[in-house]
């Protein structure tokens, strides 16, 4: 089963998400803040980073845009959650490399659905 | 005009704001539905509560949208968020209700990471209206149903009518209920009747002034706790001052100054508020501590705990620990009073069978019925005979009471360094006092025969337990094990190894209370002299682990090894490895494992099985490891 990097601040939304996507097979690599997304990102490894924006000091849109710009250059898809649903923050994250985007509080089956649709894109 | 900028909400605060609510909301869902995942269609009132608290926690997330969305870019005015807060109490204490529901139904035990889960539930929920968000509304005394946030009733007490009317005007404009009293004899009748949140009082009035009238307030424990601001002019300040000392909360000076008394009233109201929630909490606090003491006396009920276990704070926290360590107690005192009963039961049958097939021990001993001995103890009758002597029932003439006595034969201690060492462990034993153990009282010699004496327990071995009801019920042999196991606590905590636990070793009397007998005796049986002798080993070894007959280091695991056959065989009936003779009975148990107590009786639960064969294992490091582990290990078998 495909591995997931879940770069997630909050300890509850971590330790949620993580066994619910565990519970569906998923193998899930965890990262607390941006920093340490940046760096298991760019360690490869992984099939698809689930990112949080509103991480503290080095932001979601932050992270994706180091990802994919060069030297990391990143190619994997990410899915960028928020709580803020807010208007624009969409577009905001597709703007920072972003492949979709999802918010909070998650539903499940809608999160999944986008994370195998990304999986079965050619990369 | 516009509005001031301060009374509406910025684009950055309101996407703030909306991260701040929904991200427990999103903690509440998440955790709502994996639980749900998990609770079985069996489990209707479960999972209806789950579903409860997820329908309450969409609500919320349809509060958040609606009031939080601006319409064509148009700002958000603060009172909205202030609105939010207020409306979001309601779906909030839906969610706290179900899960503390589930938390403390009385009888459930919840699994840890339910629990843990639940819990993760109930913070997210109280992080979603903090305390002081919503501030809940001050009670109005008398009225329906409490009243609008800010409204309280206040009494306003002068002999000025001019005074008494403007005030209550403009306390009414800032829209609290208002009464009025123009006299202080009236206040105290009025005060008496019904319960203010303020009093607004004269200082100067005909008959009974001001400050009696807040003597009699303050001495009263009913109404002492409202607060009192006195009314004067300001040139009286000595009265004040009195006022003060004696409890007023603050003053007033004439002529009002409308936002000074805005100010001092809403201080006061807030310092109530503080004070009743203060109140309130001591309250809830003498609850948990009356818990405590229910617990201690054995009467406290699942789930006693309510309201106070719905608190988002510490309080909560410990109310919510408190009842499901009670809840888990009280299953865990059930499941042994079950096994207890069990026991009773099959002791009682064994006894009525082993009288019917009762044979007459035979005389024979040393010791003769109704002789004298060692000039304290008259000698009952003969009660067994093994390798190391006979048992004699005895009565202790000095103590009034029945005493079993052991005689030694005089060839086990005729070496010296042999009785010096048994003098040692019988030292030791004597230093164990437990219900789960026969008490050792002495040893002696007196005309040439050596003796110990001790506890004398009327009952049967769980020798003749098995051996008249051909195997012991699994629940029975829980009682017998954790029994067992928490003796062996005991004595390897002073440092005794039985090593020689069987069936014939544990007594068990009428209340299935379970006692071992011969703690520090079985040193004396491991003197060279006695090894080869027929009969003194054959019914040991088959309880022996390999390390004692092959004659290396003998500790604590011996023992749980030796426990490990016993409940084997009060399980199967049988021993785990049977061999014609001693030397067939080591090689077979060195070379081969015996078939799982399962697979010889399939009603034994797996983990009851698995826990009896690690028990058996052939390395002492293979096995578990101490007596108190056995006893944790027992307890979570159930």
């Amino acid at each position: 089963m495909p591995t997931i990097l879940l770069v997630e601040d909050n300890e509850m939304n971590r330790d949620m998400l993580s066994r619910r996507l565990e519970r569906r097979g998923y193998t899930v690599v965890i990262a607390v803040d941006g920093p340490e997304g940046v760096a298991k990102g760019s360690a490869g490894g992984h099939d698809l980073i689930l990112l949080d924006m509103s991480l503290p000091d080095l932001d979601g849109w932050e992270v994706a845009r180091r990802l994919r710009a060069p030297p990391i250059g990143l190619r994997i898809p990410i899915i960028a959650l928020t709580a803020h649903a807010m208007a624009g923050d969409r577009e905001k994250a597709l703007e920072a490399g972003c492949d979709d985007y999802d918010t909070k509080p998650v539903e499940l089956a809608r999160l999944l659905g986008k994370i195998e649709t990304l999986l079965q894109r050619p990369s | 005009m516009n509005p001031p900028d301060a009374d509406l909400i910025t684009t950055a605060a309101l996407g703030e704001l909306r991260h701040e609510l929904r991200t427990p909301v999103n903690h509440i869902v998440g955790y709502a539905e994996m639980l749900l995942e998990d609770v079985p269609a069996t489990e209707p009132d479960r999972r209806a509560r789950l579903e409860e608290a997820l329908g309450a926690a969409r609500d919320v997330l349809r509060l958040i949208n609606g009031a939080l969305t601006p319409v064509e870019g148009r700002a958000i005015p603060a009172a909205a968020v202030t609105e939010l807060y207020q409306r979001l109490r309601d779906p909030q204490q839906r969610i706290v209700r179900s899960v503390t529901a589930m938390m403390s139904t009385p009888g459930t035990i919840l699994d840890t990471q339910f629990a843990q889960d639940l819990e993760r539930i109930l913070v997210a929920a109280h992080r979603l209206v903090p305390e002081g968000k919503a501030p809940a509304p001050v009670a109005i005394a008398g009225s329906s149903g409490g009243g609008v946030a800010g409204q309280a009733l206040i009494l306003v007490v002068d002999d000025d009518e001019n005074n008494r009317e403007v005030l209550r005007r403009r306390l009414v404009r800032e829209n609290h209920a208002v009464e009025v009293a123009e006299n202080g004899r009236r206040a105290l009748e009025m005060i008496a009747a019904r319960s203010f949140d303020l009093v607004l009082l004269d200082m100067l009035m005909p008959d009974t002034d001001g400050y009696e009238v807040l003597v009699q307030i303050k001495e009263d424990p009913a109404t002492r706790d409202i607060p009192v601001i006195m009314i004067s002019a300001l040139d009286d300040m000595q009265n004040i001052v009195r006022c003060i000392a004696h409890g007023a909360e603050d003053f007033l000076p004439k002529p009002f100054d409308p936002v000074l008394l805005r100010a001092r009233i809403s201080a006061s109201l807030e310092k109530k508020r503080l004070r009743d929630l203060e109140k309130e909490y001591l309250r809830q606090v003498d609850r948990v501590i009356a818990a405590a003491s229910a617990v201690e006396a054995g009467t406290y009920e699942g789930g006693a705990l309510g309201e106070v276990a719905q608190r988002g704070d510490a309080l909560g926290r410990l109310a919510r620990v408190f009842d499901g360590m009670a809840a888990r107690v009280k299953a865990r005192e059930d499941r042994l009073k079950t096994q207890v009963e069990d026991l009773q039961r099959e002791i009682g049958v064994a006894r009525e069978a082993s009288r019917e097939m009762a044979v007459p021990v035979e005389l024979g001993g040393q010791l003769v019925a109704g002789q004298r001995f060692a000039e304290r103890y008259e000698i009952v009758r003969l009660v067994g005979r093994g390798g190391m002597g006979a048992v004699y029932r005895a009565r202790d003439r000095e103590l009034d009471e029945d005493v079993a006595i052991k005689t030694v034969r005089r060839e086990l201690v005729s070496d010296p360094e042999i009785l010096e060492r048994f003098k040692g462990e019988i030292r030791l034993a004597r230093r164990i006092s437990d219900r789960n153990v026969v008490r050792t009282h002495d040893f002696g010699e007196s005309e040439g025969v050596y003796y110990l004496t001790m506890e004398f327990v009327e009952g049967i071995t769980v020798r003749e337990l098995i051996d008249t009801r051909g195997k012991v019920g699994i629940t029975s042999t829980l009682a017998i094990a954790s029994q067992l196991a928490h003796s062996l606590v005991i004595a390897h905590g002073v440092g005794v190894i039985h090593r020689d636990i069987k069936p014939q070793n544990l007594l068990l009397d009428g209340d299935g209370v379970l006692k071992v007998m011969d703690f520090g005796v079985a040193r004396l049986m491991e003197g060279g002299a006695n090894r080869t002798e027929a009969g003194l080993l054959l019914g040991t070894p088959a309880y022996m682990p390999p390390e004692q007959f092959l004659g290396e280091n003998v500790d604590a695991r011996s023992d749980l090894y030796a426990a490990g056959v016993v409940l084997y065989e009060c399980l199967t009936g049988r021993l785990p490895i049977e061999a014609g003779s001693m030397m067939q009975l080591i090689a077979r148990r060195l070379q081969e494992e015996p078939p799982a107590p399962m697979a010889v009786n399939p009603e034994v639960p797996a983990a009851v099985s698995a826990l009896v064969m690690r028990l058996m294992a052939r390395k002492p490091e293979d096995r578990v490891q101490s007596a108190a582990e056995l006893v944790a290990e027992l307890q979570a078998l159930g």
